[in-house]
């Protein structure tokens, strides 16, 4: 841990040792958007009224920042209708009736030849192990992701904003972090996989490896945690393994931990890990990119993470769809004066409106706060006390920044790095006046970019 | 779909439990040892000046209040400590009226002017005291003789140690530094207890309620400017110190004396007129340390501690300006 993580940030309380998931039962209907990513909409494969089975694509598209989507139960299609995702748009989503008869398609794809151990892996193509992950449609597992076959691919050309600052090369990604532990806690799908050492971790890292053409494996393993499974394995395979402790936050989430194990910063406002020639993908994923070569079958499920105001908080593996009130009945129940749902963490999550918003590839679990407990921020001035910029971990002053947002001088607040920022939160964490500052900041950017615009 | 009410706001959904309110009611609870001391040693004239500018400094918030149609912001503390801080930079024993004006500048002058909490340039309370300084010099410098708690009420006049260091340099030999850091000498209420200020302050840099650099630095500026000081000082010379320790324990009683302390913790590192950049915060520091120094071995024997805020409080939005490198900015034409 470099010493910037201990004077920098703040520190969350350790989350509840992590159990090993239980499944749960797949649901009456399940809805699954055409979206479950950044990126584009995938085209409707099927109409309503027809029959479909597990596995079954749904939604494909041409384009390449798109993933496919398969049914996850079989039964009949009832509807394609626009359901919210998340973050609060309206993402078409196909509306499946569950028949219970859980029967898998037989299609080509699911006949490949599976892969079974990471020796096969390396003999096959990396172009091939690519197209496998697209039929399979899987998304690196964070809200707002990407599709991962675009997240493996170096960039196709130098980004603009890497042209324009600099960077003209093309770096090759050589360095692929498995990150095991969890930005944002209590919400913690990944330390509650720490046990799950077997061959799918081990295919689907190799697999991941081969397909970004990364030569250096790092294991970022929760600090505190029992991760010994994982350590043995990293010892066999000749993986690094790093601690990092993910109280302090924010810094496992994927930008700094880039630079605290590399070194290597990843440009902001518009940057990305791979850009510096890194890739970071969750251990959920991983275990996905597994289990999807060894079986030759779409993944249906996603860990999911249920913490907070419920009354039995845990991890389960829900099929994709299902929506999140139901999970949440599963759960125990939210209380009694529903407050926010928020889907990812407590600190970056986003807060969403419809309890019918579905479990997708993307979304790590929720965090359920009552009404009560629901937090105001104030209209108090800034009283320039210094503790925002003691923790802002990427250096920013974000006192004047959200002053200057405030008073709608935007572009003065880009010239002083507010796009920058990465959101974490920590400012308006430690705020003693209250002040709603991501708010700010994110009205901040959004104005910025708005005026850039025109 | 589904028809619970729930709430959507912009993250983070969870905040921290500082609030105003608790901010300032610890930064008073870092207060109370240095305020014990001053009231073992100063005893019912001690309790009366702090008691009044408080009182003071409240009731002028309500009147300001009620004048402007605001609410009140009493009910954050903010007030009370800069009341409480006021009332313990006094001497004690002083005429009623001084920390009544005290109290009454330090919101009205040095606060509301400026439109209250987060907008003022310099320490209210510094300003307050400084008006105070210019206005009544002798009843600003009429300290009481400190007696112990229970030892009758027969109050002398006396002078601080830096008065009497100005006049005749033969004082350092009649103070011990252990009496004068537990805080048995003439001074203003709260300001003598060093050893409490210093725990105070630091308490306050635990909980990072203030930044550390600013009390580091000011430790830092005034030592090594007072060694300097020291060192060049023809009266000190004179005296014919000839080690190295001998120097230093000079400086160490400068430390302790006056209000050094008060302002290192408390007065410099006030929220609102110190910088908030870490470097920013250092240099502001320093620059308090030295001044203090400077002002004690060159200037008036009131107290330099005071004007080296004051001073740099004029400097705090050029020390803003020392920002720190933002990670992941990508530095262009490299
Ligand atoms: S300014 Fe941005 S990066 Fe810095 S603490 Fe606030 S939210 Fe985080
Ligand atoms: S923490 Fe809040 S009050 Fe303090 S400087 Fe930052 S924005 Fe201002």
């Amino acid at each position: 841990m470099k010493l910037s993580s201990c004077l920098k940030g703040i520190r969350l309380p350790r989350p509840p040792a992590a159990a090993d998931p239980q499944p749960l039962p797949a649901p009456e209907k399940v809805y699954l958007p055409l979206r479950q990513h950044q990126g584009a909409v995938a085209e409707p494969k099927v109409e309503p009224g027809d029959q479909v089975m597990m596995g079954q694509v749904v939604g494909a598209s041409e384009d390449f920042e798109s993933a496919t989507v398969q049914a996850t139960v079989s039964g009949t299609v009832e509807a394609i209708v626009q359901m919210p995702d998340p973050s609060g748009g309206m993402v078409p989503t196909v509306v499946i009736a569950n028949d219970g008869a859980d029967a898998w398609i037989d299609e080509p794809a699911a006949t490949e030849a599976a892969l079974a151990s990471p020796e096969e892996v390396g003999a096959t193509r990396p172009s091939r192990l690519l197209r496998r992950v697209r039929e399979a449609g899987l998304v690196r597992a964070q809200v707002q992701g990407r599709p991962l076959h675009v997240d493996l691919s170096p960039p196709m050309a130098p980004q603009s904003y890497l042209y324009m600052t600099g960077i003209p090369v093309v770096r090759p990604i050589d360095t692929l972090i498995i990150k095991a532990v969890d930005p944002d806690p209590p919400v913690c799908p990944n330390a509650s996989l720490l046990g799950e050492a077997g061959d799918e971790l081990a295919v689907g890292v190799a697999a991941l490896a081969r397909i970004s053409g990364a030569s250096r494996i790092i294991l970022a393993l929760p600090s505190g945690a029992d991760a010994s499974a994982l350590k043995a394995m990293a010892a066999q395979y000749e993986w690094e393994t790093a601690s990092v402790c993910q109280t302090s936050y924010p810094f496992a989430i994927d930008h700094l931990m880039v630079n605290s194990l590399t070194g290597r910063e990843v440009p902001t406002p518009y940057g990305e890990p791979r850009d510096v020639g890194v890739s970071v993908q969750p251990l959920s994923t991983a275990l996905d990119v597994g289990s999807v070569l060894l079986t030759g079958r779409p993944v249906v499920e996603r860990v999911f993470s249920v913490t907070g105001e419920v009354k039995k908080p845990g991890v389960f593996r829900v099929r994709l769809g299902t929506p999140i009130g139901e999970v949440l009945d599963a759960a125990g129940g939210g209380p009694s004066q529903a407050g926010k749902v928020v889907v990812g963490g407590p600190m970056m999550g986003l807060a969403i409106y419809d309890l019918g918003t579905p479990v997708t590839r993307e979304t790590q679990g929720v965090f359920v706060q009552s009404a009560p407990q629901v937090q105001h921020f104030a209209d108090h001035p800034c009283i320039h006390c210094g503790r925002c910029v003691a923790v802002c971990p990427v250096n920013l002053i974000p006192s004047d920044l959200g002053k200057l947002c405030e008073f709608r001088m935007y572009e003065d607040a880009a010239e002083q790095d507010l796009m920058n920022c990465i959101e974490c939160g920590c400012c308006a964490f430690v705020c003693p006046a209250q002040r709603p500052m991501v708010h700010f900041l994110r009205h901040g950017k959004t104005e910025v970019l708005a005026g850039r615009m025109e | 779909m589904n028809n619970n009410l729930l709430t959507v706001s912009t993250s983070p959904h969870i905040l921290g439990r500082t609030t105003l309110r608790s901010m300032y009611l610890e930064m008073m609870i870092a207060l109370v040892p240095a305020l014990l001391v001053g009231l073992y040693y100063f005893g019912a004239p001690g309790l009366t000046t702090v008691v009044l500018a408080m009182a003071a400094a409240a009731a002028t918030e309500y009147l300001i209040s009620l004048i402007t149609k605001k609410p009140s912001t009493l009910s954050n503390l903010h007030i009370l400590l800069m009341g409480l801080m006021m009332g313990m930079i006094l001497p004690p024993g002083a005429p009623w009226w001084l920390p009544v004006a005290g109290g009454f500048l330090t919101v009205a002058l040095g606060m509301s002017i400026f439109g209250g909490n987060g907008n003022y340039p310099f320490n209210p309370v510094l300003v307050a005291w400084a008006a105070l300084a210019i206005s009544w010099p002798e009843a600003m410098g009429a300290y009481l003789e400190p007696m112990a708690l229970g030892s009758g009420d027969d109050w002398m006049e006396a002078e601080t140690f830096l008065m009497q260091l100005k006049g005749d340099i033969g004082t350092l030999e009649m103070f011990e530094l252990g009496t004068l850091w537990i805080g048995n000498v003439a001074g203003g209420v709260g300001t003598t207890g060093t050893w409490a200020l210093l725990a105070g302050g630091i308490y306050l840099v635990i909980r990072r309620l203030i930044p550390w650099q600013i009390p580091l630095g000011a430790l830092i500026g005034a030592v090594g400017m007072g060694l300097l000081a020291v060192y060049t000082d023809e009266r000190v010379a004179e005296m014919g110190f000839e080690e190295f320790s001998a120097y230093l324990n000079i400086v160490w009683l400068h430390l302790g004396a006056g209000s050094f302390m008060i302002a290192a913790f408390f007065l410099g590192p006030e929220p609102v007129s110190s910088p908030v950049t870490p470097w920013g915060g250092l240099l502001f520091g320093l620059g308090v340390g030295m001044m203090t120094i400077i002002v004690r071995f060159w200037g008036s024997p009131l107290d330099g501690a005071f004007y080296g805020v004051l001073l740099m409080n004029a400097a705090t939005p050029l020390l803003d300006r020392i920002r720190p490198r933002v990670i992941g900015k990508v530095v262009s034409g490299a």
